[in-house]
Parts: structure tokens; sequence; C-alpha cells
């Protein structure tokens, strides 16, 4: 756990961050968001001692960060920056084999280390190892970046901007990719940034600075539902309403859809149950279309309208702001929910998503 | 007017340089190619080249230049720059063969005093020659075996001839048969005095441009003094010497003991040293500048110490730079170091000095052609060596 206590910075008379406490707890992803020149950086770079608090202190696991040197300290904090910073002179495996070396690790140690990392982000090892960083686009020198920042296995991860410096598309995949790691490795991440939705996408908890000070300090879902004042009000938008929807996932609204086999005659009973229009699956429960009832009980007789998968469904592990998205997109009141093999398994309605969003 | 479509594409896909080149090859053939004197310092004869060799090699002379010309025209890049590479291999040599062959045959009926100097003609034709190489090794720049073949026959060619002799008739190779223990003592003096300077002038520029690069404080005086001695001619820098170390020498007379007077190496050394400080100081400065504050901090960040920031990252990355400034330092001083000779340290100054007391220019090229040969061989050796050394990360940008 990394506990900021009453934490000061003054460069001269200009106050940089003041009387900051806020805890982060282990596994979690803390994103440190505001305005330039709100102190988010500065606090970021005092946990590894980049830059010396003027007052008060910070406690890793319990221990002072002043309790052994900057530079120990900083190895086993993993530090991963905008413009990344990559050693133009040296290949990707040596870039991420810094802190490894430092470290004094044996050669074919760090060369399996650095191997280990590229799978881990998603590129070839053997096509990237020997590159060198000229040699990159900037999504691939980013994703490098985090590697060599994951290198030694720190517990705790510093990201100042790590997807900043790249087209909005890269970045959303680099976040994606991003998260799933994380899923996995569990780090304890302290991450700047003054991207609003990145934060609200990745964080499990938000730190909102305003010249110096924190603001407010939760949970994505609390912040954009409770903004603490107006200044958070107003930082989070006016469609915070919609963001708040991108961090809910359909599958929490999502009920049980009626569909139909194809080609399978149905009886009087369960006729008589269906609304006047179903959708229509296969009979490995994959979705075809909707179908209108109207037309009576022989199945085999229905109109189906095709659907395309993706353009009326949505994936189930998508959020309900992509629902909603569909559903003024098509026209429509109601979303399938699907597999990625396309099997239906539920439907959210317009309905639920105006009630659960009604503060 | 498809007529005046042609000739503009035509014009625009002909190599101006190579019809530059050959027009300057065509030029030399109408200038005097030797100049025939009864004694080492009496003025001299003209004669040209169809006198000299005879009528036949002259119009084999004027056909490959216009040949040279005609390809100047070709549109097909690679057939024109292999001629005109091929043409210009073959004149370089061919025309300074010529004049030997031609002093041989014209001092044979003369006596033997007089000489044959080689005049504007062959000096013309080499530098035309010279042109249509180096635009032809431009060109061919994708096929480096036939480039280097058009680089390298004509060197071969010439040093062969040389050792041959087919030139020892001429009145430069004269005068330097009668200096050539002493031109082999100069030399050494002028590489070890240059080159030395240089390597002293690195051990004091590199950590004078590390401390511009740190502080703020010291970045301006240091320029304006490095800047300062460079805008002294060298003429008055080693004239500036003299009073001080005299005075100097003078009062200690233990360093009169180890060469250290008014005149001879010691004020020359401390000149070039001055001399060499700037280029090595200013892209010390440059390079320790450019390096990406991200690096920097990524490095730090991450738990490099400052000496491991500037061992690992800093150095390795301002080094190429650091390098080029040491190269130009080299080049600069082996030019500086001809005029040290004025002040009795030696050098090939020497001979262009007694060359210019004695009014014999055949001596003075004596000293003077191998400045430039030496200027251009430490180039060359320097280039090649900081793209090996430097860093293969960087090695696209050091090159350009």
């Amino acid at each position: 756990m990394i506990k900021m206590d009453n934490l000061t910075k003054r460069y001269g008379s200009t106050v940089a961050v003041s009387g900051l406490t806020m805890d982060v707890h282990d596994g979690q992803l803390c994103v440190l968001i505001g305005p330039s020149g709100c102190g988010k950086t500065t606090t970021l770079r005092m946990i590894n001692r980049l830059v010396e608090p003027t007052n008060g202190e910070i406690l890793i696991n319990g221990e002072d960060n002043h309790s052994s040197r900057p530079e120990v300290l900083r190895r086993s904090i993993g530090y991963a920056i905008q413009s990344v910073g990559l050693f133009p002179h040296m290949t990707v495996e040596q870039n991420i084999g810094t802190v490894p070396s430092i470290l004094g690790w044996s050669k074919p140690r760090i060369v399996d280390r650095s191997r280990e990392l590229l799978d881990l982000v998603g590129l070839d090892a053997d096509a990237y190892a020997m590159k060198y960083p000229h040699e990159l686009s900037g999504g691939e020198a980013q994703r490098i970046g985090v590697a060599r920042a994951l290198a030694a296995d720190p517990p705790i991860l510093l990201m100042d901007e790590p997807f900043g410096a790249v087209d909005p598309l890269t970045r959303e995949m680099l976040q994606r990719q991003f998260m799933e790691i994380q899923r996995r490795l569990k780090k304890t991440i302290v991450l700047v940034t003054h991207d609003l939705d990145e934060a609200i996408r990745m964080a499990d908890k938000v730190a909102v600075m305003k010249s110096g000070t924190l603001v407010q300090y939760d949970t994505p879902e609390e912040l954009l539902s409770r903004p603490a004042d107006s200044f958070v009000r107003d930082f989070v938008g006016a469609d915070r309403a919609l963001k708040r929807l991108s961090r809910i996932p359909v599958t929490t609204l999502m009920q049980p859809a009626k569909a139909v086999h194809r080609g399978v005659p149905l009886n009087e009973s369960d006729f008589e149950g269906l609304p006047r229009y179903v959708w229509v699956v296969d009979s490995e429960e994959r979705l075809l279309g909707w179908a209108d009832t109207s037309g009576g009980r022989d199945t085999a007789s229905w109109q189906v309208e095709e659907t395309q998968a993706g353009r009326v469904s949505v994936l189930e592990n998508a959020s309900l702001r992509e629902a909603l998205s569909h559903m003024l997109g098509q026209g429509v009141r109601n979303v399938p929910v699907v597999t990625a093999e396309g099997k239906l398994v539920g439907e959210v309605t317009l309905k639920d998503i105006e009630e659960a969003t009604a503060e | 007017m498809p007529g005046q479509g042609d000739s503009s594409s035509r014009l625009s896909q002909c190599n101006c340089v190579a019809l530059f080149g050959a027009s300057l090859g065509l030029l030399s053939l109408a200038l005097p190619w030797l100049s025939i004197r009864s004694s080492r310092l009496a003025a001299g004869d003209p004669v040209w080249l169809w006198s000299a060799v005879g009528p036949l090699v002259a119009g084999m002379f004027l056909a490959v230049w216009l040949l040279a010309l005609r390809a100047g025209f070709d549109a097909d890049r690679r057939r024109s720059a292999a001629t005109l590479g091929a043409a210009g291999a073959l004149l370089a040599p061919a025309t300074l063969i010529a004049a030997g062959i031609g002093s041989t045959q014209l001092l044979e009926s003369a006596e033997a005093v007089a000489r044959s100097s080689l005049s504007a003609g062959v000096w013309i034709g080499l530098l035309a020659a010279y042109v249509l190489v180096h635009t032809a090794a431009q060109e061919l720049s994708a096929r480096p075996r036939l480039r280097g073949a058009i680089i390298w026959t004509p060197i071969v060619l010439i040093v062969v001839a040389g050792l041959a002799g087919a030139y020892s008739d001429t009145s430069l190779a004269r005068e330097f048969a009668g200096n050539e223990d002493r031109f082999v003592q100069e030399l050494g003096r002028h590489i070890s005095l240059s080159l030395g300077s240089v390597a002293i002038g690195t051990c004091i520029a590199v950590p004078l441009g590390i401390a511009a690069a740190r502080s703020k404080r010291a970045e301006r005086p240091i320029f304006v003094i490095a800047s300062t001695i460079e805008t002294i001619p060298s003429l008055a820098l080693f004239g500036f010497m003299i009073a001080p170390l005299s005075a100097l020498s003078y009062a200690y007379p233990a360093l009169r003991e180890i060469g250290i007077r008014g005149v001879g190496t010691a004020p020359a050394l401390i000149a070039l040293v001055l001399y060499s400080l700037l280029p090595i100081v200013h892209n010390t400065y440059v390079g320790l500048k450019e390096v990406s504050p991200a690096a920097m901090d990524a490095g730090r960040g991450m738990g490099m110490s400052r000496t491991q920031v500037a061992r690992r990252v800093e150095f390795p990355l301002a080094a190429p730079l650091i390098a080029e400034g040491v190269r130009t330092a080299s080049v600069q001083s082996v030019g500086g170091t001809t005029v040290a000779a004025l002040i009795g340290a030696g050098g090939l100054g020497h001979f262009i000095f007694q060359g210019l007391g004695q009014a014999a220019p055949d001596l003075i090229l004596t000293g003077a052609l191998p400045v430039i040969a030496l200027a251009l061989v430490v180039d060359i050796i320097m280039r090649w060596a900081i793209a090996r050394l430097s860093p293969k990360g960087l090695r696209t940008e050091a090159v350009t």
C-alpha cells in the first residue's frame, strides 16, 4: 500500500502540491487526474523521489520511502512515461533489460525476461528483440515502455500518461491490453492522465486534483454519480451519466430474451405467450435475426429479418454505453447480447437503462 | 508543341555537374600542359599537350572528353554515370602520366638543370576528372562495387605510375627527390604536431564541454574564450606565444631544458591545442544537450545513479557528435600546423615557406599537396571510424 500523508511541495512561492493525503491499496489502479498544473505529475514523482517533498511523508508498505537511497527505491518501482524515453542506442531487448541489468541479473536471465515481457505486451519476441527504437511505431514504443517498467517485476508501477502520444484508436487498444495485463499481474499502479475517459475506463479509484489539492478520491462510479463539488461536476462534464454507463457491463442489466428456433414448429401454448416480435436462433442458439410473429405458428414460413453480428447485437463484455449507442443508432428499444461465437444470451432494454441511470 | 516539351525534359534530365566537368576537361586541353624552364628558378615557356605527347594522344584525350560530354546528356542515368565514371577514372591518371612522359621527352634534348613544371592544363584536367568521378560515384551509390572501382582505379593507377617512375622528370618530382629525407622527417613532425595537439585538446575540451552543458554559469565564459581564440589569425596566435614563453624560459631556465622556448614546438603546440578547443567543446556541449530529456528522466526514474545515467545513456548518445568535433578539429589542425613552420616548429609548412622564399613554385607544392592529402586522409579515416563505432541505433543519424 502507498500511503501519502499531508504531502506538500513548494517551488519558491508557488505551491505545486498542498497537504495531499491519500492511500493507494495493493493491486489497485489509482488514476491521478486534473487540469494541467494541478500537481498530479509532481505527486507521482514524489512517490519515487524524482521530486522531494517540502513537507509530509510517503509510506510504501509501512516503510518511509526515504529509508533507502533513491536509486534503490526506484529500482523496485516500475516507471513509464508519455514520451516513453526508450534509449535510442539500445535494442528493444537491452531497453527492457535496463533495470535487471542494473540489479546485476545474468545475461541469459535478462534475455529470457525480455522475451517473456515482449510476449506479455503482445509483440513477437523474435521480430522485436533486436530492433532499435527508431524502427518502432508510436504504439509499439509505448508497449515496450510498459514492458520495460515491468522488467524487474516491481510490485508498484508509476505511469505518467503512458498512452498519451498515440492516436485514439491505438490508445484504446493499448488501454484494453494493459487492463488485461493488470487483471493478471495485480500491480499497485498510480497513473497520471488528463484524459477522463481513460480514467473512467481503467481506474479502480480516481483522484481528482485542482491546483495542488485533492478534491475528490473515489471510485469512478461514485465520482460520476456524486461529484464532490461544482469543480468536479464541471470536470467530469455534462455527459457524466453516459460516462457512467461505460463502467457498467451489459450483463448487469441483461434479461433472458425470448427466442424461437428457426424451422421448429411451435405448439399453441408457446405461441400464445410470444410478443409481436421475437429473436430467431438456429439449432446452436446462434442469433439469426428477428421475426414478426403475426404470421402464425408455422415458424418455417416466417420472414426472418437477418441481423449482422455486431450491427444489431452487442457482445456480452460490452458496456451499457455501447448498448445504448446501438439502440439510438438503430432506433430500437432493445438490443440482443451475444457471445463472441454469436450465441444469444439475453437482451437489454432501453427502459432498464433509463431506470438504472435515474438519479 | 511536342518538340518544346521534349527539349525541356531533355534539359532537366541531363547531368549538369557532368556537363560542367566535361567542359572543364575540354578547356584543359586548350591550356598549357607543361612549362619548360632553363633552370629551377628561371621563367618558363608554355608547352601544350599536343606538342608534349603528340597529336595522336592529344586526339584521344579530346575524344574521351567529348564522350563524357555526350554522356552528360544521356537520359539513362545509370549508363550515363557508368560512362562518366569510366572516363574520369581513366582521364585522371592519363593526364598525370601524359605530363610525366611529356616532361621526360622534352628534357631529353635540354640541359641537365632544365625543369619541366606542371601547368594549368594538368591541374584543370585533374579537377575535371575528379568532378566526373564524384558525380558518377553519387549516381551509383546503389551499386557499391562499380562505385568502388570508379573511385579506386584512378588512385591505384596514379600511385602505380608514380612508383614506376612515370613522373620522375617533372620538376615536382625532382624537388621531392632533392628533399626526400627532409620530407619524411617533416611529414612525421607535421602528423605528430597536428594530431598530438588534437589529442591534448580533446582532453581539455571534453571536460570544458561537459562543464558548459551542466552549468549555466560556466557556459558563457567557456564559449566566449573558445570562440575568441578561434577568431585570432593563426600567425598572430603563434606570435602572441613568443613573448610570454621567452620570458618564462628566461625566468625559469629549467623550462628551457625541456624545450619550452619562445620559438619551436612548445608555442606551436600550445597554439594548435587552443585552436582545437572550440569545435570539440561545441560538439560536446551540443551532444550532451541533445540527449533526449525523456531518456534521461526514464533512466533516473528506473533507478540509475547519476554516474549510470552518464555512462549508459548520456555519453553513448553524445559520443558520435563529440567524435565529429574531434574530426573537425583534426582536419583544421592539419592545415593549421602548416603555419607552425614559421616559428620553427617544422612540419610540411617548411617546404612552403622555403619555396615562397626562393620563388620556387614546385617546392611550395611539395609542401602544399601533402598537406591537402593528409587532411583528406585524416578526414576519411575518422569519418569511417565514427560511422563504425557509433551505436547501431544512431547510425542512420550519424551518417548524415
